[in-house]
C-alpha cells in the first residue's frame, strides 16, 4: 500500500489551490449576490444591500412640515389656468378625448380599445376604495370583521410580531415589507375631498383608543407607533409598453393590489387584537416611511428605488399599535449611481426630471414638500405630458437600470459591484444603453405573451 | 502491426497552474454569457440576448483557438531528450 502513496507535487498543489480559490471566489460572489437566509419570514436580501443608521438621501431641515395632502391631480387644474388662462384645462381635456378616439381608429399601437380598457379593469379595486371607507376603512366594520377587539390578544416578542405581520403581508401579495416608527411629520394635514359636494377633512393625532372618521376629521390614535411599509412590484412587461394606455395597466394593477394587501393586512391585525389603519397613496407620504423601513433608497426620480425591483413598485402602508421590531434604512449605492446615471432625466419626454449633479433642498413648485434634500421634479411638466400622450407615462420607471427582470444572474452581479465600487457606475450605465435596456417593447406583442399567472413561482 | 524495433513515445506534459485558472475563468464567463442570453430572450430583451450570444460565441472561438495554439506550439521532443 505504501507505493501507492505518491508525494504531492508543487504543480498539483498549485492547481488544487487555484481550483479551491476559484470555487471559493465563486461561492463568495454567490453569497454576496444572493444573500443568506435569515430563517425569518423576511424576503432574503442580497448581501450587498447594507443596513445603515439613517436613509442615504432625504434628510430634513426646519422647513419640513406636514404636507397639505393636495397632490398633482388636485393642483394641475388651477396651475393650468394660472399659466394659460380660464378654460384651458377644459379645452385640453376635450382635445385629449378626441385624440384618444382618433388614435384608436388609426390603430396606433398601445391605444386599441382592449389596450385602453385593460387598465380600466385593473383600476377596479383601487377605484372602489376611498380613505376611511370600504376596503380602506379605519375601523372595525360590522359584517366583515368583528366590531369588538378580540377577547384574546396575540402577544410575542417584537421580533416575532414583526415576522408574523410580514409573513401575512407577503401572503397577501406584498413583496417587500419593513417596519418603520410612526413619524407624524410624514402624515398629510388633510384628506382632500373627492368631489365638489364633500369637504376636505383634517387628519389629527389624539390620545384615543380607536381610529375615528367623523364629518370633519380623521383621527389617528397617538398609540399607533408602528408603520408597516409595503412595496408591490409593477408588471414590467406592461411597464415596458409605456407611454400608452396599455402601459398604464401596470400602475393601475399596482394600486389595486396595494388596496387589497393593506385592507387584508388591517383585518388580520385587528383579528390579533390591535388597531390598524390601511392606506395606499392617501393619508401620508409613503416614500419617507418606506425609506425608514429599509425598502429602498431615494433617487433622482424623487421616488423610491428598491434593490430588487428598481422604481417599478407601488408603495402602501398600514399604521398600527401592534408592537414590532423596527427595520433599518438601507444603502446599496443608489445615490452615487444616480449622480452618474441620469438616464431617467434623459429619456423623460417632458424634461421634468433634474439633471443636477447633486441633490438639494431647492423645490420646483407647490407640488413638492419643502424641507428635505432630494432631486426635485417638475410635476407640472410631467402631468402636462400625461395629458398630451393620453397615458400616465412611466417611461422613467421603465428606463431605470434597476428595473430589470430577475432571470439573468448578471444583473445581480452588476448591482453587487455597483454597491461597493461607484467607480464602475459610468461603465454600467453605458452598458445598460448598449444592451438596449429600458426601450419600449412592441405593445401589440403583449397580448400574445405569457401572463404572470402562466409563469411559475 | 509493428516489428519489435518500433518505439512509441508518449509524452505527457502537465499544464501550468495558471492555465487551469484561466480555463475556469473562461468557463465561468461562458456560463454567464449563455445564461444571460437565454434569460434575456425569455424577458424579451432581444438586443441584450443577441449581444450575449455574440460575446459567448467570440469567447468560445477564442478558447478553442487558444487551446489549439498551445498544443501546436509545443516543441517536438528532441532525440537527445529521449533517455
Ligand atoms: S412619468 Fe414620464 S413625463 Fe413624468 S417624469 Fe416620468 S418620464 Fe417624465
Ligand atoms: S435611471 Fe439612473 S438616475 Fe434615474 S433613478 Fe434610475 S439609477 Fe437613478
Amino acid at each position: 500500500m505504501e507505493e501507492l502513496r505518491k508525494p504531492i507535487g508543487r504543480r498539483s498543489l498549485l492547481k488544487a489551490g487555484g481550483f479551491v480559490a476559484a470555487t471559493g471566489t465563486l461561492g463568495w460572489l454567490g453569497a454576496l449576490v444572493t444573500g443568506v437566509g435569515t430563517g425569518s419570514n423576511q424576503r432574503k436580501r442580497a448581501r450587498w444591500v447594507k443596513t445603515v443608521v439613517r436613509p442615504t438621501l432625504g434628510e430634513t431641515n426646519a422647513d419640513y412640515k406636514r404636507f397639505s395632502g393636495f397632490d398633482m391631480f388636485a393642483l394641475y387644474r388651477p396651475l393650468k389656468t394660472q399659466h394659460e388662462g380660464t378654460g384651458s384645462f377644459e379645452a385640453e381635456q376635450v382635445s385629449k378625448a378626441k385624440r384618444l378616439i382618433a388614435w384608436t381608429n388609426e390603430k396606433k399601437p398601445g391605444f386599441s380599445l382592449p389596450d385602453q380598457k385593460l387598465s380600466e379593469g385593473a383600476w377596479t379595486v383601487m377605484r372602489s376604495s376611498r380613505p376611511g371607507t370600504g376596503l380602506l376603512s379605519w375601523t372595525r366594520t360590522p359584517g366583515r370583521t368583528s366590531t369588538e377587539p378580540s377577547a384574546q390578544r396575540y402577544t410575542a416578542s417584537p421580533e416575532e410580531m414583526a415576522n408574523t405581520v410580514k409573513a401575512a403581508a407577503r401572503l397577501y401579495g406584498a413583496r417587500l415589507v419593513g417596519i418603520a416608527p410612526m413619524n407624524e411629520s410624514y402624515v398629510n394635514l388633510q384628506v382632500p375631498r373627492q368631489d365638489e359636494k364633500e369637504k376636505d377633512k383634517d387628519i389629527v393625532f389624539e390620545d384615543v383608543d380607536v381610529p375615528e372618521v367623523t364629518d370633519t376629521k380623521f383621527v389617528i390614535p397617538r398609540k399607533m407607533k408602528w408603520v408597516v411599509a409595503i412595496a408591490i412590484p409593477m408588471d414590467i412587461e406592461l411597464l415596458a409598453r409605456t407611454p400608452t394606455p396599455l402601459g398604464d395597466a401596470a400602475s393601475a394593477l399596482g394600486y389595486s393590489h396595494s388596496a387589497f394587501v393593506v385592507s387584508s393586512l388591517a383585518v388580520f391585525i385587528r383579528g390579533l387584537g390591535y388597531e390598524a389603519i390601511p392606506c395606499v397613496n392617501d393619508t401620508a407620504q409613503s416614500i419617507p416611511f418606506a425609506l425608514d423601513a429599509g425598502i429602498g433608497e431615494l433617487s433622482r426620480l424623487n421616488k423610491l428605488v428598491t434593490p430588487e425591483f428598481g422604481p417599478a413598485v407601488r408603495l402602501c402602508k398600514v399604521f398600527t399599535d401592534l408592537p414590532m421590531a423596527y427595520d433599518k434604512p438601507v444603502d446599496f449605492g443608489l445615490v452615487e449611481f444616480c449622480k452618474t446615471c441620469k438616464k431617467c432625466a434623459e429619456v423623460c419626454p417632458s424634461r421634468a426630471l433634474s439633471f443636477d449633479d447633486e441633490p438639494s433642498f431647492k423645490t420646483k413648485g407647490p407640488w413638492n414638500n419643502p424641507g428635505h434634500k432630494t432631486w426635485f421634479e417638475d410635476s407640472y411638466k410631467c402631468f402636462e405630458y400625461w395629458q398630451k400622450s393620453g397615458s400616465a407615462c412611466g417611461v422613467c420607471l421603465a428606463s431605470c437600470p434597476y428595473t430589470k427582470g430577475d432571470q439573468a444572474w448578471i444583473h445581480e452581479g452588476v448591482k453587487a459591484i455597483a454597491s461597493i465600487a461607484p467607480a464602475t457606475d459610468g461603465v454600467f450605465r453605458i452598458m445598460d444603453n448598449a444592451f438596449g435596456y429600458g426601450k419600449q417593447h412592441d405593445p401589440e406583442q403583449w397580448w400574445t405573451k405569457d401572463q404572470p399567472s402562466d409563469r411559475r413561482g | 502491426m509493428t516489428n519489435g524495433d518500433d518505439v512509441v513515445m508518449i509524452t505527457i506534459r502537465k499544464r501550468p497552474w495558471w492555465f487551469w485558472a484561466l480555463a475556469e475563468l473562461w468557463l465561468l464567463l461562458e456560463v454567464l454569457l449563455v445564461q444571460t442570453a437565454l434569460a434575456s430572450a425569455r424577458e424579451s430583451e432581444y438586443r441584450a440576448a443577441a449581444i450575449s450570444w455574440i460575446a459567448a460565441a467570440i469567447l468560445a472561438a477564442a478558447g478553442v483557438f487558444g487551446w489549439l495554439r498551445r498544443r501546436d506550439s509545443r516543441k517536438p521532443i528532441e532525440a537527445n531528450e529521449r533517455s
